[in-house]
């Protein structure tokens, strides 16, 4: 297992620097630049800028000292919100998106699989057509409407919970992790609901019910732990998902994490911030694919790598 | 033909009633989408000639949701085209050729599969300006993976059968046959995932929109109708969930439909 995770993480490295070097070149194949806000700079004092930040210089140099100064740890200066550093912006919403993103993922499972069990342990009938229609019009739900819609239901006409920004306690948590969970609760209880299906129609099935154990016993024990693996597939996918959905959900809610810095900084041409962002979000989601991948193993022995 | 009467399409139905009404409700409005109506800004419904009312700057809702939505399906039929000529072309070649050629092409769209891709969409549109034919071609050119993968499969199913062999022991050259009798028979499993393919092109291109980086004014979409909606939403909430009703009801039919046809080709 350890020699998995080494191998992973060697391969990790790369792609990584993969997707850094393609992003670096991308940003700044873009037209316009970091100091042409709506007050356009004298020209000299924009040259001045540029070279106080290294911009006058080759690109290929440029991507070199970048790539030298993260080896440090060092994401450098934003070049839009100047009194930060990239570091300090991404401190700020790292813990945001992740709270975001872990909480998500945790009620979409909870969610989606007692959704597919039950819908499962009722195949055929009415119950399970139900829960397998709610189940695809969940998947079908793009959190941009959910977001504000469940904060005009719940924030401005009933008062409930806060419309936008961060209070005291976890109330303004609540509908950026609804809106989030719902699509991926959708898809796992479906993922759920197959797995059992097939599962349940095996030999080990078959020779437990034949000794005498109790339903409930052979659904927990044996039937729900190798049905689960097609679910631990679909995680890596819904990681990348969650990410990109609270890009919305941090707009929507007013929240700082990543994504809004994101978007912000890729319309300001704020490169470092783009960058910093896209090099962590690249992580995560490589991280989060290691994760599964030993999920995976644990449901299923046989998927275990020698 | 006549199966598509069958009460079981639903979902297509009233998507295709949707577009419709999208597609006719311009001749019957007085007011045009971007039509600025001075004397009724922020109307509630049933004012005057305006049957839901106004938005915040004074133009006709149901003008805006008629062209959003033309927008909206008519991008997203655009990208799921790219998408299926770009799947095909690319999952064809795979499953036809083979060998090496055929697992570096697969390699590609797995490694492809990996990649976050609505950061690399995202970016795109923001560094190469944000005209509708590069939001299309953007998405169409994220979506084709799935389509690849299929027709590779199905390709590669047929090859062994005997009447492909037989036209090959007969001499046709091999273009020839990818035309003229694999590509009928993988049409079916292509159409259906191709209409699996129209609601994830329409949730990318309002997700852009929405973020203000897809369809720009004075052209709008469903996402733009949303984003808009909600930015004014504790005035007139109707702004919201006319959009985002319509938008949700597009992207459940559309869901509903896909699956019902994947499932019976699969």
């Amino acid at each position: 297992m350890l020699a998995l995770i080494i191998r992973r993480l060697l391969t990790a490295i790369p792609t990584l620097f993969g997707i850094i070097l393609a992003s670096f070149f991308l940003m700044r194949a873009a037209p316009g630049g970091p100091f042409d806000g709506e007050r356009p700079l004298p020209p000299d004092v924009q040259e001045a800028l540029r070279a106080s930040y290294g911009l006058d210089r080759p690109l290929w140099e440029q991507a070199w000292i970048y790539v030298s100064r993260l080896l440090r740890g060092d994401f450098g200066p934003s070049l839009v919100y100047r009194d930060f550093t990239v570091t300090e912006l991404v401190a700020q919403g790292l813990p945001i998106s992740l709270t975001l993103g872990g909480l998500a993922i945790a009620l979409a499972l909870l969610i989606g699989i007692t959704a597919g069990l039950f819908a499962a342990v009722s195949a055929g009938k009415a119950a399970d057509k139900s829960i397998m229609m709610l189940a695809t019009i969940a998947t079908a739900l793009p959190t941009f409407v959910t977001g504000p819609a469940l904060a005009l239901f719940f924030g401005l006409w009933l008062g409930l919970l806060p419309v936008s920004g961060r209070g005291d306690g976890i109330a303004w948590l609540v509908m950026p992790v609804v809106a989030l969970a719902l699509p991926v609760s959708g898809a796992i209880a479906k993922l759920t609901r197959a797995g059992l299906a097939t599962v349940l129609k095996q030999d080990h099935i078959r020779t437990a019910r034949a000794r005498g154990l109790s339903e409930k016993k052979i659904l927990f024990k044996h039937g729900l732990r190798p049905a689960l693996v097609p679910v631990a597939s679909y995680l890596g996918p819904a990681a990348a998902g969650l990410l990109t959905g609270a890009v919305v959900v941090e707009t929507v809610f007013g929240l700082p994490g990543l994504g809004r810095y994101f978007v912000q900084g890729a319309l300001n041409r704020d490169y470092p911030l783009v960058l910093g962002v896209v090099t962590l979000y690249a992580g995560l989601i490589i991280l989060f694919n290691l994760f599964a991948d030993l999920i995976y193993g644990w449901l299923d022995p046989r998927m275990r790598e020698e | 033909m006549r199966s598509l009467l069958h009460p079981n399409h639903w979902p297509l139905w009233i998507v295709i009633m949707l577009v419709a009404a999208a597609l006719l409700l311009p001749f019957v409005i007085p007011w045009t989408y971007d039509q600025i109506d001075w004397d009724a800004v922020r109307a509630p419904a049933f004012t005057g000639s305006h049957l839901l009312g106004t938005d915040e700057i004074g133009r006709d809702r149901l003008a805006r949701l008629a062209a959003g939505t033309r927008i909206t399906i008519m991008v997203a039929i655009a990208a799921a085209l790219v998408s299926l000529v770009v799947g095909i072309a690319w999952g064809a070649t795979a499953g036809w050729v083979g060998g090496k050629i055929d697992e570096a092409m697969m390699r590609f769209v797995d490694a492809l599969y990996a990649l976050p891709f609505m950061f690399i969409v995202i970016l795109l549109m923001v560094i190469f300006g944000r005209s509708i034919l590069l939001v299309f071609v953007g998405i169409g050119l994220v979506e084709w993976l799935t389509m690849a993968r299929v027709v590779r499969g199905q390709v590669m199913a047929l090859k062994q059968r005997p009447f492909i062999l037989a036209a090959e022991a007969a001499g046709t050259k091999p273009l020839t046959i990818v035309i003229k009798h694999i590509l009928p028979n993988i049409a079916g499993v292509a159409l259906a995932y191709l209409m699996l393919t129209v609601p994830q092109v329409v949730m990318v291109e309002s997700f852009l929109s929405f973020l203000g980086l897809g369809v720009q004014e004075p052209l709008t979409s469903l996402g733009i109708l949303v984003k808009e909606g909600a930015d004014d939403m504790d005035v007139t909430p109707l702004g919201l969930l006319l959009p985002g009703g319509a938008l949700v009801l597009i992207l459940v039919c559309l869901t509903i439909e896909g699956e019902r046809l994947r499932d019976k080709y699969s």
